[in-house]
């Protein structure tokens, strides 16, 4: 049989451990899940990115020119221009609203390069929260056909 | 009665305590240093992709033209480290045939491939060394990209 003292040992080992351990594996699910999260926020603004480069330019009207964003955004977060209603998001929680793209005009007025990145993003990693705010971006070269005064569809 | 701990039970939470603490240092390690490095791996390899495309982009066999290639991938904004770092030590070579790289070639006309190497982004290790893994990894990545037309073809 134990006696009270060493019964009292045990209970304190136990507290001191489990804080450590339960701090440590708090720590590890937070900071794995947000870097997951990271790298598929990296990896759909890569690919956002590289479909605007290739993207036709139409301006007819500034809403054309909005039109074309939008699909950038859908490109970004769903991984399809046009997608489906109840698509599937390439980052959970991601939405149109928070992609920003900012086309780079040369002194013509037309378009050299394309900046595509996340505005606000925040990730509820359990333990913790953080914000992502104008991070990741790219920056691609504008490489697609030049067509001021066609409209979107 | 009273029961006494025995010498082989002395020290045992220690021990077990310690064990838990490698295991879970490994954890972490894997958690957090792995996971900062495959960021690292990914940005790098979405940064060579852009800037070897804006170097591609502006060959036209002049010397003018590398020159631009040059200054447009030194102009490129993106950052590694979670988007907190730039890069640094960015080598842009060009070729005729992706077979012979240079980066200072001798004649412009031809040069129809550049290539883009970040080979300096050095994630600093933090729980994996704790437990025999190193100070720091290297994650280089490297893009090829054609210039007519502008394409990644590596």
């Amino acid at each position: 049989m134990r006696s009270r003292g060493q019964r009292g040992h045990a209970l304190l080992e136990l507290a001191v451990s489990a804080a450590v351990m339960v701090s440590c594996l708090a720590g590890t699910v937070q900071f794995g899940y947000t870097f997951y999260i990271y790298n598929q926020l990296v990896t759909a603004v890569g690919n956002g990115g590289r479909y605007a480069a290739m993207r036709t330019y139409r301006a007819a009207t500034p809403r054309d020119l909005e039109k074309g964003k939008a699909a950038i955004r859908n490109m970004v977060v769903y991984g399809d221009a046009r997608p489906e209603l109840n698509a599937p998001r390439q980052v959970a929680n991601l939405n149109p609203e928070q992609v920003q793209v900012e086309w780079v005009l040369d002194e013509s007025n037309r378009p050299a390069a394309v900046n595509v990145g996340i505005a606000d993003y925040t990730v509820d990693a359990v333990f913790g929260i953080f914000h992502f705010t104008g991070r990741p971006a790219v920056e691609y070269p504008y490489l697609g056909r030049f067509a001021p005064a066609e409209s979107e569809r | 009665m009273r029961a006494r701990q025995t010498a082989n039970e002395q020290g045992f939470v220690l021990i077990a305590m310690s064990v838990a603490l490698l295991v879970m240092l490994g954890v972490m390690g894997l958690a957090f240093d792995f996971g900062r490095i495959y960021i690292a791996r990914n940005e790098a390899q979405v940064f060579t992709d852009a800037a070897a495309m804006s170097a591609a982009s502006k060959l036209d066999g002049t010397d003018a033209g590398l020159e631009r290639a040059r200054q447009a991938v030194a102009r490129l904004p993106m950052r590694w480290n979670l988007g907190t770092k730039s890069f640094t030590g960015v080598v842009v070579e060009f070729s005729a045939d992706r077979k012979r790289w240079e980066q200072r070639p001798q004649a412009a006309a031809g040069m129809g491939f550049a290539r883009v190497t970040a080979p300096d982004n050095q994630v600093e290790i933090t729980f994996l060394r704790a437990i025999g893994g190193p100070d720091a990894f290297t994650v280089p990545a490297h893009s090829v990209a054609a210039a007519k037309p502008v394409r990644l073809v590596e």
